[in-house]
C-alpha cells in the first residue's frame, strides 16, 4: 500500500504543544504537510501562557526536515489562528480540533467559572477555529476537519460533568457540519480518544499512560484527514490499539396508532418493547429517524381497540392456512343433522344414501362446517388472532353468510384460507365478520362463509360503527310459501356429531349453567332447517344443486322438540326472503335471511370428479401412470404426469410409430390443456400444446381423460356417452389402446425421473446438467429477500460451480437449508446424488445453517473456518453437525 | 490413620433467591438434621468446616453459633462451586491423619437473584485466564459468564460428534424426572424434550431449563473416626473410599479446547486418582451424583470420569444407562439441574444424596443395590473434587 501522504496541504492543529496535539503535529509534518503549531502554552487548566510548547514541537519538526509554523493564540480567537495558516501558506485544508483544558470535579463542586472555562475551550474554541476555516474550505470545495471529543462525554464520567457536556456538544456540532459540508467535499468526524498526556497522566497509573501513548490516536486521525477518506459525520473511540466506530443504535419500539389514547399506563405496559434492541435499527440521519413516525402518519388513523378487541391490530389478520376433507360420510350424517330425509323413501334419501339410483346429492349448506371446524380446532390449539382477547364466554354467532360456487363434490380435500374482514363496533358490544374461503384440490374456489360474531361487552373502542340499514326485510304481504316442521327430540344429538361439540347442546347441566333448563339446539342448525324449507319450497325440481347461498341472522335461541315455521317470500327466481320462527313461542328465531338459486347448475369441475370418482375410491390414475396424490412433484398436474408417462414410454418404443403413423391432438377442460401426441415422425414424441396438423382430435374432460389412460373408463363409452368429441380419423383412436399397456409402477419411476428434469418446462430437452434453477445458473441474482448483501453473488456462484462440478455432491451428500441474516434472505442446497440444485426461499432439509450475510463471505472467502464460526456462536447449526464440517464448497465463492 | 466414616447427613429444602431463610438458619438447621442423623450433640464435634462463596468473612462461626458456643476450631471454606466437598475434603483429612475424631462439615449459600457474577471489580479477577482462553476460541458475549463456558464445550464436542439438540435437552428431561420424587429440590415437576428445547436459549445449545439456577440452601455432613463409630455404638456406616482433589492443568490455558478449559483434563485425572485409590472401576458403580451444572457438563462428565467411552455420550443418554434401568443413575437427587445450585451447599447435598442410597434411605428414588456411590463436584477456577462413598 502507498504511503498517505499530505504533501501541499495545509493543516491547523490546535493544543499541538504536547500530548496527542503534538504528535498529530509530527505525524503529518513527517508526510509532507506544512503544519500551523498552535499552543497557548497554558497550564493543562486552562490557566498562564507561554510560547515554549509551540516552539518546541516546531524545532523538532523542522530538525526532522518538516514544515510547520507556530501560533501562540488562543483558540477563543481562532480566526487569528486560520489567518496566520492563510497568511503563511496561503490556504488550509485541515483543521484538528484538540486543545482542550480539564477542570474535574464533582458536580456539587462544580463552579460556574470550571463550567464556563471549559465551555469556552472545548466548544468555542473549535467554533471559533472552524468557523473561521469554514468558507475557505467550502469555496476551495476541500476540506477536513477532525474534533476531539471523549468517552466521559458519550458515558459520562464521575467529575467531569463540564467536560462531558463540552465534548458530547462537539459530536453535535460535527454532525451538522458533516451534513452541510458534504456537498462541498468538506468532511467533519470526531474521534473520541483516550491516551496517555497531560489531561490523563493525573487519574491513570504510570504503565497505563505509557500504553496509551498518543501515536496510538494520531493514525487515525491522519487516515480521516487525508483525501482518500470518504467518511464524514462519524465517531470513533480509539487509543492503546483500538479503533473502533460508534453509531447509535434504537429499539424498534412501540408504535402507537394516531388517535390511540397515549397514557403513562401504555408507556409501561409497553416498556419492555420500547427498551428492547431486538431488531433494533441503526438510523444515520434526520429522515431515518423520522420514519416511523411517517410511517404512522401514513398508516392513517387507529381504527379503535381497547383490551377486548383491537381493531389495529386483528383486521385483515389472515389464519394460517387449514386443510380438511370429507366424504359421503359426513354429508350424510349432516343432513341428517338438519333434519332430513325423516321420510326414508322421500326425496331426501338421495342426501344421506350414497348408492341412491337418481346419484347422491350433497346438501350445500354442508359447505358451513369445515372451515368452521377448522377455526375452531385453532381455537382449540390455543391460537389466538392478535387484538383479539376475548374469551368465547363473550361470543354469540350472529349471523352467516354461505355461498357454493357449484354443487359440492360427494367427498373432497378441502384448503380453507380465512380472515378478520371486518370488525364494527356497536357500542356495547364488538361485531367481527371472518370470512373464510374454502378451495378445492385443484385450487378452484368451492365456497365462501361470513362468520359473525357478536362479542359481548367489547363495543366502545371508537371503532367504525359499520352498516346500519336492516336487509332481508320481508315485504308487507302473505308469505309465498310456508314450511312447517317440528325439531326432533334428539336433534341436537345429531347435529353435533358433523362439529360442533359445545356441551351447551348437549350436557343439561351445562346448558343449565347458562340459564337454559335443557340444551338448546345449534343455530346452525336451525340455519339448515330453513335452508332446506326454502330449497324444498322454491329450488327447481326441489333439486339442492341450484342453491347459491344463504344469509341468517340468529336473533332467539331453538329447543328441540320446537315448531319451527318458515315463511318465504319470492323476490325474485334466484332470490328468497324469508324468516323462521318458533310456532310455539311465536318468536322470530332466523330473520333478515335470503336464499339465492342459480338459475342453471354450475358445472363441476373436471378435478372435483376425479378426486371423487363415483365408481371407485381408488386414486384416479392408477394403471397407466402414477397416480396424481402420489406425485413426486406438487403442482404438477395430473394430466401433465399422463403425459410424462406416455413419453417415457414412446421413447422406449420407437416401435410404435411404424405401427400407428398418427399425429393425435388431446384438448383437455377442466382445467384446460392441449397435447401433442405425435406418432407419425422420426421416433415419435409427446408435447405440450396443441400440434399444427392432427390426424384425429380427442376433446374430453380432464377427469374423463384421466379416468380413461388409467382403465376406469372405457374410451369407447365415453364417446358414445358424448363425453369424448373425436375429429378426424375416428379409426385412429382405436389405435391408442397401448396405452393401457403402460405399467403403472414403471411409468411412474420413469415420470419421476422426467420430472428431475423440468417435466414439460423449459428444461424438457433433457439436458443432462443437474437441474440447477435456471435464474442461478444464468448468474443473475434471483429475488430472495433482500439482495443487498453477498448471498445472492454467492448462491449464484455456487450454482455455476455445481453445474461444473456435480461431483461435488457426493462429497457433500446433503441437503442445506441456508438462513442469511442482515440482510435476510434463505437459500436451498440440494448437494445430493441425482439431486443437485441451488434455489432462493426457505427449505426443509438435512441440515439448516444460519449465519449473517457478512460472515457467509468471510466464510467463502476462506478468512474463517466453519469451525470457528461455529464456536463463536456466528454460525447456528441445526440438524445434522457434520454436514457443516463439509462445507468446503463454499471457498471461493466470495 | 483412620477409615474416614460418614455418619450423619442433613438438608434443607432449597428454594428461590429472595425466598429462603437467611444463610445462618438454613446452616444450622442442616447442621442440627446431620448430628441428630448421626444420633451424636455438638459438644462431641471436634471441629467444624463451614463451606459458602457469598458472603463476608466468619459465616460459618455466625451459623454455627445458633448450634452451639463450644468453642471449637471452625473453619470457613471458600472454593468456588466445589466449596462443600472441598470442606469435606479438609475435614476428611483431619479425622484420616487422626486428628480430631469427629467433624461436622456444613455447606451453605445465600445467593442472588440472577446469574453469577464476578464481585470484586478493582483487582485481579481469579478467572481472567480462563475468560482469556475462552475469548481466544470463541469469544465473549453478552450470555451469562458461565453459560459461555459451558455452552462452549458444548459446542466444541457438538463440532466434533455431531450431537443432536434433543440429546442435551434430554439430560434436563432426566433430571427433572428424578427431582419429582425429590422433596429437597427447587422444581419437582418434570419436564419435556420439547419444553426444554422451547425455553429461551441462554447460550446456543444450551436453553434456559438446561442451566441450573442460583438457589439458596444449605446442606451437612458428620464424619467420624472408626474409634468414635465404636464408642457411639454406630453398625455399619458408609464410609469415604476415596478422595481426591485436581486444579486445573496447562491445558486448560494452553489447548484450545473448551473442553479442557471446563475441566474435562481436571475431572479425568481425578476420576483416575479416586478409582485407583478404591481400587474400583466405574463397573462397580449404580449411582453417581455428579456436577450438572448444565446439561451441558453432565454430558461431558459422563466421559471424563469413565461412565461412557469418549464420543458415547449420545448413545449411553439415548440408552437410558443414566437412568433407573439403565448402567447407573446419574443425579438421582435431580442433580443442580432440578435442586439449584446454591454454590457452598452443594458438595455436601451431593454427599448426603448418596449416603442416602447406600443406606437405602432414598424413598421413591432409591437406586436399588447400591453399595458404591461417586461424587464429581467441580468449580471452574478451578477445582475439581471427586469422593467415593461405600458401605459394606
Amino acid at each position: 500500500m502507498s504511503e498517505l501522504r499530505f504533501d501541499g496541504r495545509v493543516v491547523i492543529v490546535t493544543g499541538a504543544g504536547g500530548g496527542l496535539g503534538r504528535s498529530h503535529a509530527l505525524q503529518f509534518a513527517s508526510r509532507g504537510a506544512r503544519v500551523i503549531v498552535n499552543d497557548l502554552g497554558g497550564s493543562m487548566h486552562g490557566d498562564g501562557k507561554s510560547t515554549r510548547a509551540a516552539d518546541a514541537v516546531v524545532a523538532e519538526i523542522k530538525a526532522a526536515g518538516g514544515e510547520a509554523t507556530a501560533n501562540y493564540d488562543s483558540v477563543e480567537e481562532g480566526e487569528r489562528i486560520v489567518q496566520s495558516a492563510l497568511d503563511t501558506y496561503g490556504q488550509l485544508d485541515v483543521v484538528i480540533n484538540n486543545a482542550g483544558i480539564l477542570r474535574d470535579v464533582s458536580f456539587h463542586k462544580l463552579t460556574k467559572e470550571d463550567w464556563d472555562l471549559v465551555y469556552r475551550v472545548h466548544v468555542n474554541g473549535a467554533f471559533r477555529v472552524t468557523h473561521a476555516a469554514w468558507n475557505h474550505m467550502r469555496d476551495r470545495g476541500y476540506g477536513r476537519i477532525v474534533m476531539t471529543a471523549s468517552a466521559a462525554g458519550i458515558y459520562g464520567n464521575f467529575g467531569q460533568a463540564n467536560y462531558a457536556m463540552a465534548k458530547l456538544g462537539l459530536v453535535g456540532f460535527a454532525n451538522t457540519l458533516a451534513v452541510e459540508g458534504k456537498k462541498k467535499g468538506v468532511h467533519v468526524n470526531t474521534i473520541a480518544p483516550i491516551a496517555g498526556s497531560r489531561l490523563t497522566e493525573t487519574v491513570m497509573p504510570k504503565e497505563v499512560v505509557d500504553a496509551l501513548s498518543p501515536e496510538y490516536v494520531s493514525p487515525i486521525v491522519l487516515w480521516l484527514s487525508h483525501e482518500e477518506c470518504q467518511e464524514t459525520g462519524g465517531l470513533f473511540e480509539v487509543g492503546g490499539g483500538f479503533f473502533s466506530k460508534l453509531r447509535w443504535e434504537r429499539s424498534r419500539g412501540e408504535l402507537v396508532r394516531m388517535g390511540r389514547a397515549v397514557t403513562p399506563e401504555l408507556v409501561k405496559k409497553s416498556w419492555s418493547r420500547i427498551t428492547s434492541f431486538e431488531g433494533a435499527t441503526h438510523p444515520t440521519d434526520i429522515q431515518q429517524s423520522m420514519a416511523p413516525i411517517m410511517e404512522n402518519l401514513q398508516a392513517g388513523p387507529s381504527r379503535g381497540g381497547n383490551d377486548l378487541v383491537d381493531a389495529d391490530l386483528a383486521l385483515g389478520y389472515e389464519y394460517p392456512e387449514l386443510t380438511s376433507s370429507y366424504d359421503e360420510r359426513d354429508l350424510a350424517m349432516y343432513a341428517l343433522g338438519i333434519g332430513a330425509a325423516r321420510d326414508p323413501v322421500g326425496h331426501d334419501l338421495r342426501l344421506v344414501y350414497e348408492m341412491h339410483n337418481d346419484g347422491f346429492v350433497a346438501f350445500p349448506t354442508y359447505a358451513v362446517i369445515p372451515a368452521m371446524k377448522g377455526l375452531i380446532g385453532l381455537f382449540q390449539q390455543g391460537h389466538q388472532v392478535p387484538g383479539l382477547n376475548y374469551g368465547i364466554d363473550r361470543l354469540l354467532h350472529g349471523e352467516q353468510y354461505t355461498e357454493v360456487l357449484r354443487p359440492l363434490p360427494k367427498s373432497g380435500k378441502l384448503v380453507h384460507r380465512a380472515r378478520i374482514k371486518s370488525i364494527y363496533d356497536k357500542g356495547k358490544g364488538a361485531v367481527i365478520n371472518t370470512e373464510a374461503r374454502t378451495f378445492d384440490e385443484s385450487g378452484d374456489l368451492l365456497a365462501i362463509n361470513e362468520y359473525t360474531y357478536f362479542i359481548r361487552g367489547a363495543g366502545g373502542f371508537g371503532g367504525d360503527r359499520g352498516p346500519s340499514a336492516e336487509l332481508n326485510v320481508p315485504p308487507a304481504r302473505e308469505p309465498d310459501a310456508r314450511v312447517e316442521e317440528r325439531v326432533g327430540e334428539n336433534q341436537a344429538l345429531l347435529y353435533r356429531l358433523s362439529g360442533d361439540i359445545n356441551p351447551l347442546h348437549a350436557d343439561p347441566s351445562f346448558a343449565a349453567l347458562f340459564g337454559f333448563d335443557r340444551p338448546i339446539l345449534h343455530g346452525l342448525c336451525t340455519f339448515g332447517f330453513a335452508a332446506r324449507h326454502v330449497v324444498g319450497a322454491f329450488a327447481k325440481d326441489g333439486d339442492p344443486r341450484y342453491f347459491k347461498s344463504i344469509k341468517v341472522r340468529m336473533t332467539k335461541s331453538v329447543f328441540p322438540g320446537d315448531t319451527l315455521v318458515t315463511e318465504m317470500w319470492k323476490e325474485s327466481d334466484g332470490r328468497i326472503v324469508f324468516h323462521t320462527k318458533v310456532k310455539e313461542r311465536d318468536e322470530v328465531v332466523l330473520s333478515n335471511a335470503a336464499v339465492e338459486f342459480y338459475a342453471v347448475i354450475p358445472k363441476v369441475s373436471g378435478k372435483s370428479v376425479t378426486a371423487a370418482p363415483a365408481i371407485s375410491p381408488e386414486p384416479a390414475v392408477a394403471q397407466a401412470a402414477p397416480a396424481p396424490n402420489a406425485a413426486p412433484a406438487p403442482g404438477v398436474a395430473p394430466a401433465e404426469l399422463v403425459f410424462l408417462g406416455i413419453k417415457a414410454y414412446v421413447a422406449e418404443h420407437p416401435e410404435l410409430v411404424a405401427k400407428i403413423q398418427n399425429v393425435y391432438a388431446f384438448k383437455l377442460s377442466g382445467p384446460d390443456s392441449a397435447w401433442t401426441l405425435d406418432l407419425k415422425n422420426g421416433n415419435g414424441s409427446v408435447a405440450l400444446g396443441a400440434p399444427a396438423q392432427a390426424d384425429c382430435t380427442l376433446e374430453m374432460s380432464n377427469g374423463d381423460f384421466l379416468d380413461m389412460t388409467s382403465g376406469k373408463a372405457d374410451a369407447q363409452k365415453l364417446y358414445f356417452g358424448g363425453k369424448m368429441k373425436i375429429g378426424g380419423n375416428l379409426m385412429a383412436s382405436q389405435k391408442l389402446n397401448f396405452l393401457q399397456k403402460i405399467d403403472a409402477a414403471w411409468a411412474k419411476e420413469a415420470v419421476t425421473k422426467l420430472l428431475a428434469e423440468g417435466g414439460f418446462g423449459q428444461a424438457s430437452t433433457a439436458s443432462s446438467a443437474p437441474p440447477v434453477a435456471p435464474p442461478l445458473s444464468s448468474g443473475s441474482a434471483p429475488s430472495s429477500g433482500d439482495t443487498t448483501g453477498h448471498a445472492a453473488a454467492i448462491f449464484a456462484a455456487l450454482g455455476k460451480r455445481l453445474a461444473e462440478k456435480p461431483g461435488l455432491a457426493d462429497e457433500v451428500n446433503a441437503t442445506i437449508a441456508f438462513v442469511v441474516r442482515e440482510p435476510a434472505s434463505a437459500w436451498a442446497v440440494s448437494l445430493v446424488s441425482g439431486s443437485v440444485s441451488v434455489t432462493a426461499g426457505a427449505s426443509h432439509a438435512d441440515t439448516t445453517l444460519t449465519v449473517a450475510d457478512e460472515d457467509l463471505a468471510v466464510l467463502c472467502r476462506g478468512e474463517s473456518t466453519a469451525r470457528e464460526l461455529y464456536l463463536r456462536g456466528k454460525l447456528r447449526v441445526d440438524g445434522d453437525v457434520g454436514v457443516a464440517h463439509r462445507l468446503g464448497f463454499l471457498k471461493g465463492l466470495a | 490413620m483412620s477409615k474416614v466414616n460418614v455418619i450423619g447427613v442433613g438438608m434443607v429444602k432449597f428454594q428461590k433467591p429472595g425466598k429462603s431463610d437467611p444463610y445462618n438458619t438454613m446452616a444450622s438447621e442442616a447442621a442440627r438434621k446431620a448430628l441428630s442423623d448421626a444420633g451424636i450433640g455438638y459438644a462431641d464435634v471436634q471441629q467444624a468446616y463451614a463451606g459458602y462463596v457469598f458472603g463476608d468473612s466468619t459465616c460459618g462461626q455466625r451459623a454455627l453459633y445458633e448450634v452451639g458456643l463450644t468453642g471449637i476450631p471452625i473453619f470457613n471454606v471458600n472454593n468456588n462451586c466445589s466449596t462443600g466437598s472441598t470442606a469435606i475434603m479438609l475435614g476428611a483429612q483431619a479425622v484420616r491423619t487422626g486428628t480430631v475424631d469427629c467433624v461436622l462439615i456444613v455447606g451453605f449459600e445465600q445467593m442472588q437473584k440472577g446469574a453469577l457474577a464476578a464481585k470484586w471489580d478493582d483487582r485481579t479477577n481469579p478467572m481472567d485466564r480462563h475468560a482469556g482462553a475462552m475469548n481466544d476460541i470463541q469469544g465473549f458475549t453478552q450470555a451469562p459468564p458461565a453459560a459461555q463456558f459451558f455452552g462452549g464445550a458444548a459446542r466444541e464436542y457438538r463440532w466434533k460428534y455431531g450431537t443432536k439438540r434433543e440429546t442435551w435437552a434430554k439430560i434436563a428431561e432426566k433430571a427433572r424426572k428424578h427431582a419429582s420424587n425429590n422433596p429437597y429440590a427447587l422444581f419437582n415437576e418434570r419436564l419435556t424434550v420439547e419444553e426444554i428445547l422451547a425455553s429461551d436459549e441462554v447460550f446456543d445449545p444450551l436453553t434456559r431449563y438446561q442451566c441450573c439456577p442460583p438457589t439458596c440452601g444449605a446442606a451437612a455432613v458428620v464424619l467420624a473416626s472408626d474409634a468414635f463409630v465404636q464408642k457411639h455404638g454406630i453398625t455399619n456406616p458408609v464410609y469415604i473410599a476415596a478422595q481426591a482433589m485436581t486444579t486445573d492443568f496447562a491445558s486448560t490455558f494452553e489447548s484450545g479446547s473448551m473442553m479442557n478449559a471446563i475441566g474435562y483434563d481436571m475431572a479425568k485425572a481425578c476420576a483416575k486418582q479416586v478409582y485407583e485409590q478404591a481400587s474400583l472401576g466405574p463397573e462397580d458403580l449404580k449411582v453417581v451424583e455428579l456436577h450438572d451444572c448444565f446439561s451441558a457438563n453432565e454430558l461431558i462428565t459422563y466421559e471424563a470420569i469413565g461412565l461412557c467411552p469418549e464420543g458415547g455420550a449420545e448413545k449411553f443418554i439415548m440408552d437410558g444407562d443414566n437412568t433407573y434401568g439403565g448402567r447407573f443413575v446419574t443425579n438421582p437427587s435431580g442433580g443442580l439441574l432440578s435442586k439449584g445450585h446454591p454454590l457452598g451447599a452443594t458438595g455436601c447435598a451431593q454427599a448426603t444424596e448418596l449416603v442416602w442410597h447406600l443406606r437405602g434411605q432414598a424413598d421413591k428414588r432409591q437406586v436399588e443395590g447400591a453399595r458404591v456411590g461417586l461424587q464429581h463436584n467441580l468449580g471452574l477456577g478451578g477445582a475439581c473434587v471427586m469422593t467415593m462413598y461405600r458401605r459394606d
